[in-house]
C-alpha cells in the first residue's frame, strides 16, 4: 500500500523538482531525482512578473463559482418542486431529467455549439456556465434526499401558514446543508476542471480558463520543461487547497453518486 | 435530439437553411471511413486496457486501505489527489515523464528507440498509464465506501467457521460489493469511452493515427473541419455503443444475483 502510494506520488515530485531546476540541468537531458542546483526563478516569474496565470485563475474561479451557485439554487428548486409539490407532468419531467443523465455530454456538443452560436454567446463565460448549470446530477441527488425528509415537518409548517417558498427556504434547505455542500464542492471541482467544452467556445486568450491556458503555455516554452512545470504546479495549487479543506465532502459526494446511481 | 436530426444532413454551419437532407448518408459514409474505424479500434483498445486496470487497482487499494493501516488518511489523500487535477495538468506532467530525460523514458529506453510518445506501439500504453494514475482515485473512493458498508460481524462469523482469507473474499467481500463494483465498471467504461484530453494534449492522435480516439475525431470533424452533420453521426454511433456496453455490463455483473 505504501509502495503504491509512493508510485502515485512520483509524478507530483517530478513536477515540483523540475520546476525548481535551472535550465542547464534540464537541458542536459539526464534524469535526476533531486536537482543538483536549485532556482526559484520560474516561480518568481509567474508569481510576480508574468501575471497571465492570475488572469486565467480568476476566469476559472468566476466561472466555477457562478456555475456552482446556479446549480445549487436551480437544482434545489427543481428538486423541491418534484419531490414535495404535486403538479401535472411531474413524472415526465423527472423522466426526461433522468434520461439525459445517461447521455454523455459530448454527444450534445455539436448541437449545443450551434445553439450557443445562435444565441451569440460564443466567447463568453455564459457559454461555459449554462451547460454546467443544466446538469441532471444535482436534481437527481436532491430529489432523493428531499423525499426522505419526513412530511410531518411540512404539514406542521403548513398549519402555521407557511407558503411553499418558505417551506423550501426555511425547512428543506437548512436540513439539506450536508448534501448541498457536497454537491457544491463536486460541481466546483468538475466545472473548474472542464477542458473540451471551454476549448470549443473560447478563442480569446484573455478569457481562457486555467486548464486551457496552461496548454497554450507549452507551445511557447517547448524547450523549457521547468517553466512548464512551474505553471502546472501553480495551476494545480487552487484545487489542492480546495481538496485539503474539503477532502471529506468531495469524497462523500462521489460515494453518494455511486449509492444512488 | 437536435444532434440526431443534424446527423441526417450535410449540415451547413454558416447558413443552416442551406443544409441538404441526405438521410442516412452520413452513416453510410462512416461505414466506409477508415479514419472512423481506426478511431473506433483505438478507443476499444483504450477502454479494454484501461478499465480492467482502473477497476483492479482501485479494488486492491480499497481492500488494502480498509485494514486500519497506519497513516491511512494520508494514503487515501495520495491515491485520490490526482483526480482533482485537470486533464491538461495531468497530461502535461506525464508528457514530461515520458520525454527525454523523464523517468518513464529512462525505464523503457533500452527497449525502444526514441520516446514512448513517438512510438506507434507505446503511445497508447503511455496514455493508458496516465489515465490510470489520474482516474483510479475516484473509483477507489467508491469501492472503499462499498467495502466499509459490509458489517464486520459477517467476517467474525466466517472466522468462527474457520474460513480462510480467500473464502471470505469470495463469499463475503465480492457478493456484498457487487453493486459498488457494477457502478465502477459501468461508470469507468462510459467515461473512458469519451477519452479526449489525454490524446489531444499528449499526441494529438499521432503517431500515424495510433492514438486517434472517437471523441478526438468528433472534435476534429465538428470544430476544425466543421462537418457538423457527419460529426453528429459519429457521436450517435458512440452513444449507441455506450448504451449497448452498459446493458451488457449490467447483465454480466449485476444480473446473476437479481
Amino acid at each position: 500500500m505504501y509502495g503504491i502510494a509512493a508510485v502515485f506520488f512520483i509524478p507530483f515530485w517530478r513536477m515540483f523538482q523540475l520546476s525548481i531546476a535551472p535550465q542547464d540541468i534540464v537541458a542536459s537531458g539526464e534524469f535526476f531525482w533531486i536537482p543538483s542546483d536549485v532556482t526559484f526563478e520560474y516561480w518568481q516569474r509567474y508569481l510576480f512578473q508574468d501575471l497571465t496565470i492570475y488572469r486565467w485563475a480568476f476566469n476559472t474561479l468566476l466561472i466555477a463559482s457562478i456555475a456552482t451557485l446556479f446549480v445549487l439554487v436551480v437544482d434545489s428548486m427543481i428538486a423541491f418542486s418534484i419531490a414535495r409539490l404535486s403538479w401535472p407532468g411531474q413524472g415526465i419531467i423527472l423522466g426526461i431529467i433522468l434520461g439525459s443523465f445517461m447521455i454523455p455530454a459530448y454527444v450534445n456538443f455539436i448541437p449545443l455549439y450551434t445553439l450557443i452560436n445562435d444565441l451569440g454567446l460564443f466567447n463568453t463565460y455564459w457559454a461555459i456556465i449554462f451547460p454546467v448549470a443544466a446538469g441532471p446530477l444535482g436534481v437527481f441527488l436532491l430529489v432523493q434526499f428531499f423525499q426522505d425528509i419526513p412530511t410531518e415537518l411540512e404539514e406542521a409548517a403548513r398549519l402555521d401558514g407557511f407558503s411553499s417558498f418558505r417551506i423550501y427556504s426555511r425547512i428543506i434547505l437548512p436540513l439539506s446543508t450536508p448534501i448541498l455542500a457536497a454537491l457544491g464542492i463536486f460541481t466546483f471541482v468538475t466545472s473548474w476542471n472542464q477542458f473540451l467544452w471551454p476549448l470549443i467556445v473560447l478563442n480569446n486568450d484573455q478569457l481562457y480558463t486555467l486548464p486551457i491556458g496552461v496548454v497554450t503555455l507549452r507551445s511557447v516554452n517547448a524547450l523549457a520543461p521547468n517553466v512548464i512545470m512551474t505553471s502546472l504546479a501553480l495551476a494545480s495549487m487552487p484545487l489542492f487547497i480546495v481538496f485539503l479543506l474539503f477532502q471529506d465532502k468531495l469524497i462523500s459526494s462521489i460515494q453518494m453518486q455511486a449509492g444512488t446511481g | 435530439m437536435k444532434g440526431l436530426y443534424m446527423s441526417l444532413f450535410d449540415w451547413n454551419f454558416l447558413s443552416p437553411a442551406q443544409s441538404t437532407f441526405i438521410g442516412l448518408g452520413n452513416y453510410a459514409r462512416l461505414l466506409q471511413d477508415p479514419t472512423y474505424w481506426n478511431a473506433l479500434w483505438n478507443t476499444l483498445e483504450f477502454v479494454g486496457l484501461s478499465v480492467p486496470l482502473i477497476v483492479g487497482l482501485s479494488l486492491i487499494l480499497a481492500l488494502g486501505l480498509n485494514k486500519n493501516l497506519k497513516g491511512g488518511r494520508i494514503l487515501q489523500f495520495v491515491y485520490f489527489s490526482p483526480y482533482v487535477l485537470t486533464v491538461s495538468v495531468v497530461a502535461l506532467i506525464w508528457v514530461q515523464l515520458f520525454a527525454d530525460g523523464g523517468l518513464g523514458t529512462t525505464l523503457v529506453g533500452s527497449f525502444i528507440s526514441g520516446t514512448p510518445l513517438n512510438s506507434r506501439f507505446w503511445a497508447m500504453p503511455t496514455i493508458i498509464i496516465t489515465t490510470v494514475w489520474w482516474q483510479t482515485g475516484f473509483y477507489f473512493a467508491v469501492l472503499l465506501a462499498a467495502r466499509q458498508s459490509i458489517p464486520e460481524r459477517l467476517y467474525e462469523a466466517a472466522r468462527l467457521d474457520g474460513a480462510g482469507p480467500w473464502r471470505m473474499f469470495r463469499d463475503i467481500t465480492l457478493p456484498n460489493m457487487r453493486s459498488g463494483i457494477l457502478f465502477v465498471v459501468i461508470a469507468s467504461t462510459v467515461f473512458q469511452f469519451q477519452v479526449f484530453g489525454q490524446p489531444y494534449i499528449m499526441t494529438n492522435g499521432g503517431p500515424a493515427g495510433s492514438t486517434e480516439t472517437l471523441v478526438l475525431y468528433l472534435y476534429q470533424l465538428g470544430f476544425e473541419t466543421r462537418e457538423l452533420g457527419f460529426g453528429s453521426a459519429v457521436g450517435y454511433t458512440l452513444l449507441g455503443i455506450l448504451i449497448l456496453v452498459s446493458v451488457l455490463n449490467y447483465y454480466l455483473i449485476g444480473g446473476t444475483n437479481e
